[in-house]
């Protein structure tokens, strides 16, 4: 298969976002569309990640955002007309406090995704116990709980962006990899990959991890770097668990597939860089800290552990923008580990920032340049 | 955790011959098996070996297996045996986690010497799950370790050796090998082995495989067809065979995942079996202090495995600072001894898959 030489807009980055960038261009009715994926889809974060959908968030963006792609995956299935199944289950998330700055916090919380019309609703210790009843009440001391919370299945929901924006005639690359961004004159003009050459006005770096490295290429400087987060899934097991569970004080969050098995992962805190690798550190520390929340699930089997990046951003949400610097750069990264869930709404704004439509939300919080010369005051707290 | 000098894991014919070079060169050893009798496959080999006679030809696996862990005995007081132990995870800080009867503990390696072998492949076609169908490897251990007959009618699938040996094994037992099949033009296991069960009546079918097995709880009736010569079934040549026993004998592929999760350099060398570590010529892999020897670098057969074993054991005891008594020529004898062994014609394939590694490495 020789390289097309000419495309209308390159997407770097076969994941969640690069399909769902794609697919919004491709629905609003832009031609000549290349996607490039430097190994298979779904081989960097969106494969690797927990795949939880929540709406409780401690930032106004995070919740809009969460809130607005929740309301897309609800319909998902059958706008993408997908012949899957990307097992989208509204089955709530329940985050639970172990300390008294925890539940002032979430007070705090609650408020603010309620103002936005999230269904957050605070529990006490006994309400939470009815949820999932093998919780240890010794540690906790309160949860919310969002009930329209879910998870999905990441490897067919991926496929169903890539099948919907193959039919509106998208090209894919897979194992390609991008080695140099040509920018002349500050503007954008081809795509450089180990397979050939692609002219472009209009870049996009959905490359999760490796997005500080394709910014460079492109001359930007995108603050923010990538840190290896470890989960791991036991044997299945007859279903017993609706929500997800998440403790951010205890580091962990737990949930049940629809097969059964267990996800859990925590996020140690690791240097920047771009290992993957799988930890027994992690192992003993996972096991001693699920024994404690859930004691029942501890008792289950390791099937697999692994590790993935998280792109963290200064401020812990999603940088969704263009570049001053170089017409024609735009990115979306920086999702400090909540790109899958996001994706929806990563997709449409992107889609509209470079057709030049009327953006769906304010985007100055999700901009590159919000970071300039400013302190960090408005920090996302709620990330494990 | 346990801090341990020398880690070998799996104590078959490879594990152990690095074992005795080891302990010879005065390290500490502690060999890893899930299994609760040392020798690794060899505990169910019954027939005699061909080969080197270096390498204890015409002597039967089992007695193989006696002399190799007899040898380890001068040394008890520096090894130290985890049986029925399974490595579930392997670390690049040279972590061994285990688990025995349940209990999860972890070992701190100075080096780490992988001699995990190979496991049997299986093949897609219908009803491939039902009881019955086995792993002509399970079927010898059943028959040969535990006593037990597999079942009266047998469909062998595949004529390497293996298939071959225990298709003569079940006729030893008085169980019906209603005929073996093979989808290769021609047969892939020694001529001698082959002839030996026509001349027992056995009907050998080449270019033929299974279409399906049939039967409601357990194997009742087999569908075999012929292979055109891209290996596609042909319609209208389906026969329908009354067995019990399905074998399937179809190779072996190495046993890698611990050396990937390890993160050490792993390459797809068919002619080797699939995925295999590079390793250099002193065995290591691409982590240093880590080995590997036997099938997990390529299936081979036991004789080998003990070469490759023996030599990987010197290195890594080379490694530790240990001197090895007259270390170059043994090694040197051991590369001839390799050599020899795979000098003939039936190991034309694993010299093309030696070729591609070295030139890949």
């Amino acid at each position: 298969m020789t390289m097309r030489n000419k495309a209308n807009v390159v997407i770097i980055g076969g994941g969640i976002s690069g399909m769902a960038i794609a697919y919004n261009l491709a629905k609003k009715g832009m031609k000549d569309i290349v996607v490039v994926e430097k190994e298979y889809y779904t081989a960097g974060a969106t494969g690797r990640c927990g795949a939880g959908i929540r709406q409780q968030w401690a930032t106004k963006m995070n919740c809009l955002l969460a809130k607005k792609s929740v309301a897309f995956f609800e319909k998902a299935q059958e706008e993408l007309a997908y012949d899957g199944d990307i097992e989208f289950k509204q089955e709530g998330y329940l985050i639970v406090a172990t300390t008294k700055e925890e539940d002032e916090q979430f007070d705090k919380n609650v408020k603010l995704q309620n103002e936005l019309g999230i269904p957050t609703q605070k529990l006490d210790k006994e309400a939470a116990r009815k949820i999932v009843p093998y919780l240890n009440m010794d540690i906790v001391t309160s949860a919310t709980f969002c009930p329209t919370d879910g998870h999905l299945n990441p490897f067919t929901t991926t496929d169903a962006f890539y099948k919907a924006a193959e039919k509106l005639g998208v090209t894919f690359y897979k194992f390609t990899t991008v080695t140099d961004i040509v920018v002349e004159h500050d503007e954008v003009k081809a795509v450089v990959t180990d397979k050939g050459t692609i002219e472009t006005p209009v870049v996009v770096n959905a490359a999760g991890g490796y997005a500080k490295d394709i910014g460079k290429m492109a001359g930007v400087d995108i603050p923010v770097y990538s840190q290896n987060r470890e989960i791991l899934v036991t044997e299945p097991i007859e279903r017993m668990q609706g929500p997800m569970v998440i403790s951010f004080s205890k580091n962990i969050y737990c949930q049940q597939t629809p097969h059964g098995a267990f996800i859990m992962g925590r996020g140690d805190n690791r240097p920047p860089g771009y290992a993957m690798d799988s930890t027994w550190e992690f192992l003993d520390e996972m096991a001693k800290t699920v024994t404690e929340l859930l004691p029942p699930i501890g008792e289950l089997r390791v099937i697999r552990q692994w590790g993935g990046l998280y792109n963290m951003s200064p401020d812990h949400q999603p940088i969704i923008s263009d570049a001053k610097e170089t017409k024609g750069f735009y990115m979306a990264c920086g999702f400090s580990g909540h790109g899958f869930m996001l994706a929806p709404m990563t997709g449409l704004l992107l889609s509209e920032m470079i057709l030049g439509e009327e953006p769906s939300m304010p985007l100055e919080d999700l901009k590159l340049d919000r970071f300039e010369g400013k302190d960090i005051t408005n920090m996302e707290k709620s990330v494990v | 955790m346990k801090n341990k000098e020398a880690v070998i894991i799996g104590a078959g014919p490879a594990g152990l011959k690095a074992a005795k070079q080891l302990l010879e060169a005065g390290a500490h050893v502690t060999i890893i098996d899930r299994n609760k009798k040392l020798g690794g496959q060899l505990v169910k080999q019954t027939h005699k070996f061909f080969g080197s006679e270096k390498q204890y030809a015409s002597f039967r696996g089992i007695d193989i297996l006696e002399i190799l862990v007899q040898g380890l005995k001068p040394f008890e007081d520096r090894l130290e045996i985890l049986n029925e132990t399974s490595v579930v995870g392997l670390y690049k800080d040279k972590v061994v986690a285990c688990v025995k009867h349940d209990n999860f503990f972890k070992i701190k390696a100075k080096s780490i010497i992988m001699a995990t072998g190979a496991s049997e492949k299986h093949l897609p076609f219908e009803n491939n799950d039902l009881p019955g169908i086995y792993a002509a490897g399970a079927v010898q251990t059943l028959m040969n370790e535990y006593g037990v007959k597999p079942g009266d009618k047998v469909l062998m699938v595949g004529s390497g050796n293996i298939g071959l040996i225990v298709s003569y094994q079940l006729l030893q037992a008085g169980v019906d090998v209603v005929a073996l099949v093979e989808a290769a033009p021609q047969i892939s296991g020694y001529l001698v082995h082959a002839s030996k069960i026509k001349r027992l009546g056995v009907d050998i079918l080449m270019q033929t495989s299974i279409k399906r097995a049939i039967g409601k709880d357990q194997v009742e009736q087999v569908e075999i067809w012929e292979l055109d010569e891209v290996w596609q079934g042909i319609p209208g040549t389906e026969r329908v065979l009354g067995v019990d026993t399905v074998c399937i004998s179809v190779g072996l592929a190495p046993l890698t995942e611990l050396l990937m999760q390890i993160g050490a350099d792993v390459e797809y060398i068919r002619e080797l079996g699939g995925n295999v570590p590079r390793i250099d010529f002193r065995y290591e892999t691409s982590i240093k202090g880590v080995y590997a020897c036997g099938d997990v670098v390529g299936i081979e057969e036991a004789s080998s495995a003990m070469v490759e074993g023996a030599m990987a054991g010197i290195h890594a005891a080379h490694d530790l600072g240990y001197t090895v008594e007259d270390e170059s020529r043994k090694l040197k004898v051991l590369q001839e001894e390799l050599k020899f062994l795979r000098s003939g014609p039936h190991a034309a394939k694993v010299r093309a898959g030696y070729t591609k590694l070295e030139v890949k490495t």
